[in-house]
């Protein structure tokens, strides 16, 4: 990728990360991607890798409020949504707003609860509201949601299925340190963890201009083509069983316009699609299972496809 | 579906003439007449399908045109009568009847002509569907070359232009098909100008294979045209007999001689000359082995009227002029049959224009004919005197070129050399050529030799056709005699050359125009050959080695006299300007005969032309190729100097959106491929860290600002230009 001049906001923010996060710079960089593009993360990864410790960091940079919420088997809807409970004083029930009330959420090892509970978080990541007792209740805006989950452990899971993956913007994987960062990360934790010092760099009235923003970030007819063909050959790849539906398509746009506006550009660039493209849309696919047999990944397939697609170099002819 | 522009007018045309083709051999082959009836009735379907009629009126207005036809051509009566129409329609009954009988010889002309209409609609129908739903037509057009090229080998149908037509029609809709076929798959939006680009090269195409297929010469068919054979097995004249039966007549490939011939009585042409002469068409002067072949070309032209350069007799031998009048049967025949001795070709019907070239081929001394009905010949009858003929003894450089006198005695390498051995037993004892000639010739009447057309021996893969012949079968019939003989002239140094054409043929009638004449008919029967020995000052003498015939030719013996002693200068003819023999009130009355023959020798000159030139032609076609060929290969060295100047004087910021992909091309060429999934700023990069500037990233982001966000900040190409100037110098190999 060619380095290109950072949007001055977002680098601060980038920085404030990497004050406590150490590496792991396309992680955040991506992160907010998802932030500014107003969709939502799931990392796949082992813990202690440093998960929570950026999504906090990202919140305190958006003077956010953050919520965290572990997900185990016996978590019910109404602990991720919130309830209402009689209150006697008032003589009525009064709405006690669950961890999903927040602004920026960490659902921590999502695939550990039941269906549910998941489909709990996943309707109000999508409809932006939760309804409790038949009353809808707004999130609040703007509300971001980072869910992990551990690839390793299966035992006593509860996979996401498909059509909810479908709803988180990008995967993406954490990965361990480098050498040298994980030496640091020592040096640091035995001086006083930074994460309480970091001071915001803009508020959420701030966030929410720069989210209308990256809706005018133009997309000309050409990248419109060049993401469609792309997201087509997901669903004609001889190894897909199911390839990536419109709203995939969507996603890379969005995306896309979200990395061009970190970037600084007011333009999508057929660079920004083809690096987003696999965080993009390699949860979205369901492989054949002989192709799982044969050892290839998602993310494998949907490189393929960005080998294959032509990149357009000239105007559409009308 | 499609429209109803001007393209798919030019497609229903083009579906029009190539259904027009299935028509056009129908009224010769077959006794239909009034066949322009369905030509109308096709146009008509292309027209109202063109138009896209509700198929109601379709059906109604065709409906109507095929019962006024068939009642104009059988009944009588006004058609608004009506009363044929219960006779039609009980005929239509009847016949349908007979149908399921199958008792097809009863149906009943209206009812074929019926049949014929319907099949016509439904054709009609199909071309419609092929060319405008299907857009495929190619298996139709090779169905219709199929159809003429079989029509034009097995029936007298002559389909040389009915080929080129169909060519070219047939390439010109599968081309506009393809065109439409790639828009509609690839969903473009096509321009006049797009189609313009598309059609131009095609009609460039089409012309120039057109042109390279007429103009190229054509091999000779290696199998003899099937016609007359067909038509005798029609008339019960066919007896097989061998493995290798070949017709008797004339034919143009000689590469193998041997086997049997069965007989064939169909009338050539018919002579009236003073006597029974033999018809030359053609010689040939190089022994294979196996049979003759001619050893170059040396095609020249000469026009009516003019000495005809052809070598027989010098002016030193004595001579009286003749003329003969010769009346094809078949005015396709190609070639013109002529008497040794021949001086000119006059009195061509159909009329020539003046200026006609015919072409001539000086080696195989064959003329070719414009399908002429009747023409005349003058030739001279040489008068030979024997003691100029016995005057040679031997070759010398004096009398005879060595080129000419290597080529006419020249033999396969692998000859048996018995050959030469009998030849010169035979020849012991006789010192001039011409004596040594006639002693050969006098061989070949002993009783060992005998003359037959059945039990004809056709030589193995080893065996040579004069050794067979001279040795172990001695049966044969005239190209053994002449070959042998021809060969073994050879091998003792004198030059012969084998000559084919007809034998005298038989009396006819006396002719009624001139007293001293006689009409002769020669068949293919006659077909014959011979052979022809060089002397210096007297020509090609012909001989006769063949059993039973017998080649008139004077030869004095008793005098002293010497004719004269020019040396050999090889003829060339003056071409004269033929006498204008129209008169000018013939002229008013053949004007519009003339306009058409006007066109013919139009065709014809082309032809000629062509024909002539068709060595120079592709010589220099050869050598334009190279040289394009070239300026591709180093195009590197100056198209960006074209490019550079045509760039130089654009304003519009626009530009750069062709400049950019001209230096994507440019690049590639250079060698700096990019890959398909390249993303411009990825490829800048990797084109800058190759000529270590920043140049093509600048002009990347510029092209990227107009490509992915349709703006361009104003005057921004003076910028780009230095940069892309720049870029483009970098390419120059």
């Amino acid at each position: 990728m060619v380095k290109e001049q950072i949007n001055q906001t977002i680098d601060k923010i980038l920085a404030n990360i990497e004050k406590v996060m150490i590496g792991k710079r396309d992680v955040a960089e991506l992160s907010l991607v998802a932030l500014l593009a107003e969709g939502h993360v799931l990392l796949e990864d082992v813990p202690g890798v440093g998960k929570t410790m950026m999504v906090r960091a990202l919140a305190k940079s958006v003077n956010a409020n953050f919520r965290r919420i572990q997900f185990t088997p016996d978590l019910l809807p109404s602990d991720v949504t919130g309830v209402s409970i009689y209150n006697p004083k008032e003589m009525d029930f009064e709405f006690r707003p669950g961890p999903l009330m927040g602004n920026i959420i960490l659902a921590d090892e999502i695939n550990r609860t039941s269906p549910k509970t998941q489909s709990a978080l996943l309707e109000g990541m999508e409809e932006a509201s939760v309804t409790i007792d038949g009353v809808t209740h707004k999130l609040q805006k703007p509300f971001f949601v980072m869910a992990t989950q551990n690839p390793i452990e299966y035992e006593g899971t509860y996979p996401l299925p498909e059509a909810q993956l479908d709803r988180f913007l990008l995967k993406m994987k954490m990965g361990y340190p480098e050498h040298h960062e994980e030496i640091e990360v020592l040096d640091r934790a035995q001086r006083v963890p930074p994460i309480e010092e970091l001071n915001p760099v803009i508020d959420l009235e701030g966030l929410r201009i720069l989210q209308n923003q990256i809706k005018d970030v133009f997309v000309d007819d050409t990248m419109k083509r060049y993401i469609v063909d792309i997201v087509n050959q997901t669903r004609v790849h001889g190894s897909v069983y199911l390839g990536a539906s419109p709203r995939g398509s969507i996603a890379l746009m969005k995306a896309a316009q979200g990395y061009a506006f970190m970037y600084d550009r007011d333009y999508v660039l057929p660079d920004d699609i083809q690096y987003l493209a696999p965080f993009v849309l390699s949860h979205r696919l369901i492989l054949k299972s002989q192709a799982k047999f044969e050892g290839i990944t998602a993310e494998e397939v949907v490189d393929q496809i960005i080998a294959r697609v032509p990149v357009p170099v000239q105007r559409l002819v009308k | 579906m499609r429209k109803r522009d001007f393209p798919a007018l030019l497609l229903y045309v083009l579906g029009f003439l190539l259904l027009w083709e299935w028509l056009r051999p129908i009224e010769q082959l077959t006794n239909t007449d009034n066949i322009e009836i369905f030509i109308i009735f096709l146009l008509l379907s292309f027209t109202l399908s063109y138009f896209k009629l509700k198929w109601i009126w379709q059906f109604a207005a065709k409906s109507i045109y095929i019962l006024l036809f068939i009642q104009r051509l059988y009944y009588e009566g006004s058609f608004f009568q009506f009363s044929w129409l219960k006779s039609f329609i009980t005929d239509l009954v009847h016949n349908v009847g007979w149908m399921f009988a199958r008792d097809w010889n009863a149906l009943s002309y209206e009812f074929r002509s019926f049949l014929f209409f319907i099949l016509l609609w439904i054709m009609g129908y199909l071309i419609d569907y092929w060319l405008l739903r299907q857009q495929q037509i190619f298996l139709f057009f090779f169905m219709t070359l199929v159809y003429i090229t079989v029509l034009d080998t097995f029936t007298d149908y002559d389909a040389k232009m009915a080929v080129v037509r169909t060519v070219i029609a047939g390439f010109a809709a599968i081309g506009m098909l393809s065109y439409y076929r790639i828009i509609f798959r690839e969903k473009v939006n096509s321009s006049p100008a797009f189609l313009k680009k598309w059609m131009a090269p095609l009609a460039g195409m089409i012309a120039f294979s057109v042109l390279l297929g007429v103009v190229s010469p054509k091999a000779a068919p290696v199998w003899p045209d099937p016609v007359p054979y067909l038509k005798a097995v029609k008339e019960g004249e066919s007896k097989s007999s061998g493995k290798r039966v070949s017709r008797i007549g004339f034919g143009a490939n000689d590469d193998r001689l041997g086997g049997p011939f069965i007989g064939d009585n169909n009338t050539v042409f018919k002579a009236m000359a003073t006597g029974k002469i033999y018809w030359k068409v053609e010689t040939k002067d190089l022994y294979t082995g196996k049979g003759w072949v001619s050893s170059g070309l040396t095609p020249i032209s000469f026009k009516e009227g003019d000495l005809v350069p052809v070598y027989s007799i010098p002016n030193g031998v004595e001579r009286s002029l003749e003329t003969a009048k010769i009346i094809p049967a078949d005015t396709h025949h190609p070639l013109i049959v002529y008497p040794a001795g021949i001086v000119r070709i006059q009195g061509i019907k159909p009329n020539l224009p003046e200026s006609t070239m015919f072409p001539i081929d000086t080696t195989t001394e064959k003329i070719e004919s414009f399908r002429a009905s009747e023409y005349s010949i003058e030739y001279g009858i040489p008068r030979y005197k024997v003691e100029d003929l016995r005057k040679t003894t031997g070759f010398q450089r004096s009398e005879m070129g060595q080129e000419f006198y290597q080529k006419y005695t020249k033999l396969p390498e692998n000859l048996p050399s018995r050959i030469k051995q009998l030849t010169e037993e035979i020849t012991a004892g006789e010192k001039n050529w011409f004596d040594q000639a006639k002693a050969v010739e006098r061989y070949f009447g002993q009783s060992e030799y005998s003359y037959d057309q059945k039990n004809v021996a056709l030589p193995g893969e080893n065996d040579d056709y004069v050794d067979q012949f001279l040795f172990e079968t001695k049966r044969g019939y005239c190209d053994n005699f002449s070959t042998s003989m021809a060969v073994m002239l050879r091998t003792i140094g004198i030059p012969t050359r084998w000559v084919k054409g007809f034998t005298g043929g038989d009396f006819l009638e006396y002719s009624k125009e001139a007293d001293n004449k006689t009409v002769y008919n020669i068949t293919n029967n006659h077909a014959h050959s011979w052979v022809e020995v060089f002397l210096p000052n007297q020509g090609w003498v012909p001989f006769e080695p063949t059993k039973g015939f017998v080649n008139d030719i004077r030869i004095d013996y008793g005098t002293n006299e010497s004719s004269s002693n020019r040396q050999y200068a090889p003829p060339a003819p003056a071409l004269k300007k033929p006498k204008k023999e129209t008169s000018d009130d013939t002229k008013q009355t053949k004007k519009a005969e003339e306009k058409k023959v006007d066109l013919d020798m139009l065709w014809l000159k082309t032809k000629l032309f062509f024909k002539t030139n068709w060595t120079w032609m592709v010589l220099s076609m050869a050598g334009l190729i190279a040289f394009i060929a070239i300026l591709y290969r180093i195009r590197g060295r100056w198209f960006p100097y074209i490019l550079l100047l045509r760039y130089r004087f654009k304003q519009q910021d626009e530009t750069i959106a062709t400049a950019y992909l001209i230096l994507l091309g440019q690049l590639d060429r250079y060698g700096l491929k990019r890959k398909e999934n390249q993303t411009l700023r990825n490829y800048a990069q990797y084109i800058d860290s190759f000529f270590s500037t920043k140049e093509m990233t600048r002009l990347t982001n510029q092209y990227e600002q107009y490509l992915y966000h349709q703006r361009l900040p104003k005057g921004s190409w003076q910028g780009n230009r230095k940069l892309w100037e720049n870029l483009i110098k970098k390419t120059i190999a």
